[in-house]
């Protein structure tokens, strides 16, 4: 079977919905912006390209239609390449990348560009028109339960408390702040509409400034919206291509992609997911969790991501460098691509061997990438 | 002459006010304050007053978007934006050295012809323009605005003896139609008319109030309820204008007025009231002033001031007999009760009405004017020539000789007549030669007072009558307590519908309450719940749905006419009218849920259909029904007539007017231009989701309650309000006609009444006039 690398990384700043610097940018044009950045830093031959696979986790509105297509159209990209636009929810664009692995491993193809997006500002969380059946929400509540909620459960779960989740938090705010100062942001993104920089990082966030927050979800509970990702605008592109064909063409390769794995768990816990399908993709790769030096975990809340790390028995000293989606924001569609391609070049920066990228959906799933250096 | 852009110059709480309310009016502004020192933006001061006046409330804006027509700026750097404006007010420091320095500045840099005013209440426009050019002289007056501009009707306006006629003319106009403000004409005298007697009547309701030893409570009591003064009498009205001000003003006076005048022996400041400034005891932007709330040991409790000790003590509703007196027998059983009350009553009349009596034509030209700006300055109900026609001229004059005090010569001339009477259905006014003469309106002012004045009702009953306004328009006037919906009501609408039908052509929804409608009879509805009439209460419910119906569907136009408050039923009866002029602050919503129940009288229905065929929502099924249950489930109410527009409660097309005494003359017109070739609207049909949509908002109905934003009943209702809303057991590829959304209110409406919540709400609202949030 042939080797599949990640041969270029790109996204554009991530920035606060509704008030952030990009409100006014349509999310065809956040996710083009992030292809044409993407291809251009990679140098890839755009005619070698076979297709666009784009993840979004609600695609209507103005991210309807077959928006990959038109991300194609956008980006100035030859009309040869095609363009599928895929939804696992915030899983969305790691699944994009898994599908263009999976298509060059049966030879359908050399390169990929696999990208996500999402504005949420533009397009609400739940769309504009949620219609869940009422049948299933009747028997299952759980099917449609909110996000929040099953932060709650978690923490409730685990035992996590209030403090805990935001020394999470804080460190995230730390973490990317000092990326950001370091500068060692900057490499991954391309401006958009005159916006350079990530807009939900706030490196002011102390554990003093969270204890006064409000519940969030729960009057009894312990989740604020300071122990969660923000609601983001954002997009990120990956680069995904054969191995053989990114030697030859003298390709920048990140990190090859040594297994994946999805997994489905209660949706009332979805937070949990990360935990199932980094175990079945370490053991597809035959590692451990002891040998991962790298780790990208999404952090769509602090008490679901305590959660993992407990029961995966993550180091928190290996895990999201730069900051993590507390810090960063969570643009649903765009956060795949961004912690799979981000844990491939901190693979690089960091001269590691390997790397885990993972994260919770929700309905209650985990998609987990595992990335190994070349 | 056009006013089409305006400078303010001061972006103090006054000025920034000012731009706010001119922009209300779709005017662009320019605000301009000074380079603040040590701080790199200099236009710190004018754009952080913009910022701070989006967070407060009431809020200056009518709507937000009125902020973008405020252009900030300083004096230092932005003068030349002056040369574009019509007219420019000043609103900076009461410094005479810093005003005519401005002025001359402002001479320099302005177009020809435009008009500069200044804001002052203290300092004589004659001081103000000493040192200008003549053409500057001859374009200047005094503007006085009260605080808060917005909402305070008053302007007064001192012209000079050579500012141009057609200057005071402009700005009397625009003031008058595009701010909506009553505008009197003053004398350039100190403190003008509404300070002059406001001030001297808080400074002598204070003192007596210490010398007859009431206590805080008592003495507002004395001073509000009985003599139509706004229950925050004189000690809660210092508290919320600032304790802080009294010295300054009355320093002001004591400089500007003359050495016999009456104001100057009662200005001394009390030592008490020297002490809470000094301590910082200011009122409601300090520490507290003679109430004050309490949080201390985590409560929060209301406490006044002891008058004599100076201590803070649990506020205790005032218990005097002449107050019990004066709720059977009024104004005259109070100021003839021998207790502190009414000895107290006596005491503050006599010297505040005689003295306001003594003041013309010093102030002004006559009583007119004076009653308008106690009215509209001070929130009086009557001004002070009408509350001595209250009290009767001879017992007003014994009330003068009891207090000592002597007859001014006006009240002479009115001896045993009164200051007002109605001749031949004409209000007339009392002259300074004693001579009777018309209250002429302004041109364009149409009020029903003045209509029920001179005719009979062409049918009413007794919560509603039926005015021929002229022109072939009728105005149906609710005339119940608060203007509550109810049976009667419904009935000569009913009534009234037959009338226009075969005489008249339009049919205009107004009155002059303090509020439009506030909504259904609760009371009625309650008593017939608690006995358990419930198809009673069913035929209520149809009946109302039927009534609006058949005002939406006649074949004549029906325009809606509210101002203040339209809630609930009230608003209902806005929704099915074919258009609406409102006056700028009506505050309307569908405010049900709030009593545990839905709008029942087609309001859910109006509500859907409107946000349905609106073409600027998102597309599918779902947005209508969502940006109506957010809308009805949180009891949404627009804060002015441009955020109704925000919520569908009006159509965009919906006219607003800006001066309340000018709305029904504008809906009149309105309804004429309707009536020309009037086709009443197409029924129209929709389709609704269903149980998928009901879904929906359960989901986010369970969330609020988790999260402790809803209650259980919350979710009760919440839960009758998303099955209306989703259309009930319909399916998308159906469609519903309003008879068939019209059963389904009828439906949730009557499945809430039943639940014992819903009552229990019901019954804290009429006890309490707070909603229960059980």
């Amino acid at each position: 079977m042939k080797n599949i690398v990640i041969a270029g990384y790109a996204r554009t700043p991530f920035t606060q919905s509704n008030k952030g610097a990009l409100v006014k940018v349509r999310p065809d044009d956040l996710a083009a912006a992030a292809v044409r950045g993407l291809v251009e830093r990679a140098g890839v031959a755009v005619d070698d390209i076979e297709d666009l696979v784009l993840g979004c986790a609600f695609p209507e509105g103005e991210q309807g239609f077959n928006m990959a297509r038109l991300v194609v159209f956008l980006s100035g990209l030859p009309v040869s390449i095609g363009g599928v636009t895929v939804n696992r929810f915030c899983g969305s664009s790691m699944q994009a990348i898994h599908q263009a692995a999976g298509a060059i491993a049966l030879g359908a193809g050399e390169v990929y560009i696999c990208a996500g997006v999402e504005s949420m500002t533009r397009v609400p969380m739940a769309g504009f028109n949620p219609m869940p059946n009422p049948q299933l929400a009747a028997a299952m509540p759980g099917a449609y339960v909110s996000m929040g909620e099953t932060a709650e459960n978690l923490a409730r779960q685990y035992d996590i408390s209030r403090a805990e989740q935001e020394a999470f938090a804080v460190a995230s705010h730390q973490k990317a702040a000092a990326a950001q100062a370091a500068g060692k942001l900057s490499a991954e993104i391309v401006p958009v509409s005159g916006v350079e920089q990530d807009g939900c990082i706030r490196p002011e966030t102390t554990a003093e400034s969270l204890a006064g927050l409000k519940l969030a979800f729960d009057e009894s509970g312990s989740v604020t919206a300071g122990t969660s990702s923000p609601l983001t605008d954002g997009a990120s592109a990956v680069l995904v291509c054969s191995e053989e064909y990114a030697r030859s063409h003298g390709l920048d390769i990140l990190a090859r992609i040594r297994s994946f794995a999805i997994s489905g768990c209660a949706p009332e816990i979805m937070g949990i997911g990360p935990v199932i399908s980094s175990r079945k993709a370490l053991k597809r790769a035959g590692l451990s969790m002891a040998d991962i030096d790298i780790i990208e975990l999404n952090e769509a809340f602090a008490s679901q991501s305590l959660a993992c790390v407990r029961d995966l028995e993550v180091d928190l000293a290996k895990t999201n460098l730069d900051g993590g989606a507390i810090a960063l924001g969570h643009p649903l569609g765009a956060t795949g691509a961004r912690i799979t391609g981000k844990a491939a070049a901190l693979l690089k920066r960091e001269d590691k061997q390997f790397a885990l990228a993972t994260q919770c959906i929700g309905g209650g799933q985990g998609i987990a990438t595992i990335l190994e250096a070349v | 002459m056009e006013i089409k852009k305006v400078a303010v110059i001061g972006a103090g709480v006054m000025g920034a006010g000012i731009a706010a309310h001119i922009s209300n009016a779709g005017i662009p502004v320019v605000l301009l304050d000074i380079v603040p020192k040590g701080v790199d933006n200099r236009n710190a001061i004018a754009e952080g007053a913009v910022q701070k006046m989006l967070k407060v409330q009431p809020a200056p804006f009518m709507h937000k978007r009125n902020a973008r027509l405020v252009t900030t700026g300083n004096i230092e750097d932005h003068m030349e934006l002056l040369a574009e404006c019509d007219w420019i007010i000043e609103a900076v420091i009461e410094r005479l050295d810093i005003k005519q320095d401005l002025y001359r500045k402002i001479d320099s840099v302005r177009k020809p012809g435009s008009v500069v005013s200044s804001n002052t209440s203290t300092i004589p426009l004659r001081d103000l323009v000493a040192e200008q050019t003549d053409a500057f002289v001859g374009d200047f007056m005094i503007t006085h605005f009260f605080n808060p501009p917005r909402y305070m009707r008053l302007l007064e306006i001192t012209a000079g003896e050579k500012t141009r006629a057609d200057a005071v003319m402009g700005i009397r106009d625009f003031c008058d139609r595009s701010l909506g403000k009553g505008v009197v004409d003053c004398n350039d005298t100190p403190g003008f008319i509404a300070n002059r007697i406001g001030i001297f009547w808080i400074q002598v309701a204070i003192l007596e109030a210490m010398a007859l030893g009431l206590s805080v409570e008592e003495a507002d009591a004395v001073m509000g309820r009985p003599l139509g003064i706004p229950k925050t009498g004189v000690f809660g009205l210092s508290d919320l204008v600032g304790i802080d001000l009294m010295p300054h003003l009355m320093e002001s006076m004591q400089r500007t007025l003359s050495k016999d005048d009456p104001f100057l022996a009662k200005s001394t400041i009390p030592e008490l009231v020297s002490r809470m400034i000094a301590d910082g005891y200011t009122g409601r932007k300090g520490k507290g002033g003679f109430y004050r709330i309490n949080r201390t040991a985590g409560g929060k409790v209301k406490e006044s001031i002891d008058l004599v000790s100076g201590e803070y003590n649990p506020s205790r509703k005032a218990q005097l007999d002449s107050l019990q007196a004066s709720r059977q027998g009024g104004l005259k059983a109070l100021v003839n009760h021998p207790d502190k009350g009414g000895q107290y009553a006596r005491r503050v009349l006599a010297q505040v009405l005689g003295y306001a009596a003594s003041l013309i034509p010093e102030i002004a030209e006559n009583i007119l004017a004076v009653d308008e700006a106690m009215k509209l300055g001070y929130a009086w109900k009557y001004g002070p020539f009408e509350l001595i026609d209250r009290l009767g001229g001879s017992l007003f004059g014994q009330l003068l000789e009891s207090e000592g005090l002597s007859l001014p010569p006006l009240i002479q001339l009115a001896a045993e007549q009164s200051f007002y009477r109605v001749q031949d259905g004409q209000l007339q006014y009392l002259d300074t030669s004693g001579i009777y003469q018309d209250v002429v309106r302004p041109e364009g002012v149409l009020l029903l007072s003045d209509i029920k004045r001179r005719s009979e009702p062409l049918a009413k009953n007794g919560s509603a009558a039926l005015w021929d306004i002229g022109d072939g328009v009728v105005c149906l006037e609710y005339t119940s307590k608060m203007n509550a919906m109810d049976p009667d009501i419904l009935a000569l609408m009913r009534e009234a519908i037959g009338i226009v039908s075969k005489e008249y052509k339009a049919l205009v929804l107004h009155n002059e309450g303090e509020n439009y409608s506030v909504g259904a009879n609760l009371g009625l509805l309650l008593f017939a719940a608690n006995i358990g009439t419930w198809d009673q209460i069913e035929e209520m419910v149809e009946g109302g749905q039927q009534t609006y119906k058949a005002l939406k569907y006649a074949p004549f136009p029906v325009i809606g006419a509210p101002a203040g408050m339209a809630l609930g039923g009230g608003c209902e009866t806005l929704l099915h009218c074919d258009a609406v002029q409102a006056h700028a602050e009506t505050y309307i919503g569908l405010v049900e849920v709030g009593v545990g129940l839905i709008p029942g009288w087609g309001g859910c229905k109006e509500m859907l259909q409107r946000w349905m065929i609106n073409k600027r929502r998102p597309g599918g099924p779902m947005p209508a029904v969502i940006k109506c249950f957010e809308t009805i489930s949180t009891a949404t109410v627009a804060k002015s007539a441009a955020e109704a527009k925000d919520y569908l409660f009006f159509r965009p097309d919906d006219g607003v007017t800006m001066n309340r005494d000018r709305l029904l003359a504008d809906a009149k017109s309105r309804a004429l231009a309707l009536a020309d070739g009037y086709q009443p609207p197409q029924p129209i049909e929709i389709s609704l989701p269903g149980p998928t949509a009901k879904a929906a908002m359960e989901m986010a109905v369970k969330g609020f309650h988790l999260a402790g934003k809803a209650t259980d009943h919350d979710v009760v209702v919440a839960m009758a309000l998303a099955e209306m809303l989703s259309g009930g057991d319909t399916d998308i590829t159906e469609s519903l006609t309003e008879d068939d959304l019209l059963g389904l209110e009828r439906e949730v409406f009557m499945s809430l009444i039943r639940h014992p919540d819903t009552l229990d709400r019901m019954e804290h609202m009429l006890e309490t006039g707070k909603p229960l949030r059980n």
